[in-house]
């Protein structure tokens, strides 16, 4: 399954402290990345699908979020082995930047 | 329903956005569509609010390169389970279709009245709830409903010729996908009643011409899609809230959209029985569809604006709510008469009652 797409990545990452809607998703991932992943609806649903097939997430249930308007929304969270997928990708890219850091690629950890 | 207001940029994009919607498989679209819209939609809003027009039109440009990618990429996805099954690698149907196929047991009721003051009636209504289960599978239950306009009886024509060609037409296409299946049965109906208003030499705007409504809704599996065409519609009740599912192409139901009028004063409005779109007046007519996931316990209601334009969403609510599908079309119905019965009234509900 390593390594996971970007967006899938991502996805996990916008999901782990705490349950999302699919705009609430795309939102958080924009942010995080200060606006240079921004993913289209397409790439988003495309990717929760394939990611609720694997089990890496689930769709909790829908409600309305009262800081976008009274509509219903669907809501998905992180699965266990989606947490244990996140955690096994994060230390396969830590021990990348590691190689990184030992080959003055990437300046030691705090400096840049 | 929503008091949110939707500016028109955003509401013309989304109107774009749902058309390129089509371009996805349908098992993609009929599972997703509806919260990739509503996404959309959030998106736009927010974009608009924060950045104003360019930043819509780069949301847009962006969604579009988007679109393309990932409707290939579903496509090809679906192409490549299709191979495997004709290869015997993967079942019939495939993931997606072990979640869609469970079918509902469904509890229908439906009712047409003349109402108070009109001399005919000019609505039609029809269920099919087909016998056969490769067909209850394949194709799933259908309800439509159709509110006729002309003069003598030729509304009443126009809304017959819609729920009779619609049902043909739906049972006897061959493609898989509901969405398609029904614009096309309902572009079909169109073309007839245009055809006939044509045969009899009757001028778009000629009073002896004839047109209708026209709402079909499909329920196959979980997975409710609804055609429609002019005013009359579907609502899903779930978990105790009425939505409204379909469109109006109506002159208030635009003005409440755009903020210049309330649900309240769109009910008394001198012009509410004002349609810009019907089947029967032009060669070609367009049509929207939505898609909807129905649980256990849901419910739904179709009628024409006699019952809507009479009785108050929170009362239809109730009504549906409470009794079982025969005693809400009768109460829907008495409660539009009691209420004046202005014009001809009509109702189908549908009880989801769980799985076989």
């Amino acid at each position: 399954m390593l390594p996971l797409t970007p967006a899938v990545f991502h996805i996990l990452l916008a999901l782990a402290d705490g349950e999302k809607h699919g705009y609430g998703i795309m939102k958080e991932v924009s942010q995080r990345t200060g606006g240079s992943m921004r993913m289209g609806p397409g790439t988003l649903y495309g990717s929760i699908r394939r990611m609720l097939a694997s089990g890496l997430i689930e769709a909790t249930d829908e409600r309305p979020d009262p800081e976008i308007d009274d509509e219903r929304r669907r809501y998905y969270r992180l699965t266990e082995f989606g947490l244990r997928v996140a955690q096994a990708e994060s230390r396969r890219l830590d021990q990348l930047l590691q190689v990184a850091r030992t080959k003055h690629v990437l300046a030691p950890q705090g400096g840049f | 329903m929503t008091p949110v207001r939707i500016p028109r940029q955003v509401a013309l994009a989304e109107r774009c956005y749902r058309l390129l919607l089509l371009t996805y498989p349908a098992h993609f679209r009929r599972t997703y569509g509806y919260e990739m819209a509503q996404t959309f939609r959030a998106w736009s809003r927010e974009t608009l609010r924060a950045e104003g027009n360019l930043g819509l039109l780069r949301l847009c440009g962006l969604t579009l390169s988007d679109l393309i990618a990932t409707s290939l990429k579903e496509h090809g996805r679906s192409l490549l389970l299709r191979l495997k099954q004709l290869m015997g690698v993967m079942p019939p149907g495939g993931l997606d279709a072990l979640a869609l196929a469970a079918p509902m047991r469904l509890q229908v009721a439906q009712h047409t009245d003349i109402g108070c003051k009109r001399s005919v009636n000019d609505d039609n209504l029809l269920t099919v709830l087909p016998q056969d289960p490769q067909t209850f599978k394949d194709k799933g239950a259908l309800f439509v409903v159709a509110d006729g306009m002309g003069g003598h009886t030729r509304g009443a024509r126009a809304s017959e010729l819609a729920v009779t060609t619609v049902r043909e037409v739906y049972y006897q296409d061959a493609q898989e996908d509901s969405a398609a299946s029904l614009v096309h049965a309902i572009k079909q109906a169109n073309a007839l009643i245009y055809a006939e208003n044509l045969a009899r030499g009757i001028k778009l705007d000629d009073k002896d011409g004839m047109g209708t409504t026209c709402i079909a809704a499909a329920l196959q599996g979980q997975t409710l899609t609804v055609a429609n065409v002019g005013d009359s519609r579907v609502y899903v009740i779930h978990a105790g809230q009425m939505r409204q599912v379909s469109r109006d192409h109506s002159l208030v139901a635009d003005m409440v959209r755009e903020g210049t009028l309330t649900p309240e004063q769109a009910r008394t409005h001198e012009q509410r029985n004002v349609i810009y779109r019907c089947l029967g007046v032009q060669a070609e007519v367009e049509v929207d569809v939505f898609v909807e996931t129905v649980e256990e316990g849901d419910r739904l209601l179709l009628c024409t604006d006699g019952l809507s334009g009479s009785v108050e969403d929170d009362e239809m609510l109730h009504i549906v709510q409470t009794f079982d599908p025969e005693e809400s079309v009768r109460q829907l119905i008495a409660r539009a008469n009691a209420a004046g019965g202005p014009d001809n009234i009509t109702a189908i509900v549908v009880h989801v009652t769980g799985q076989n």
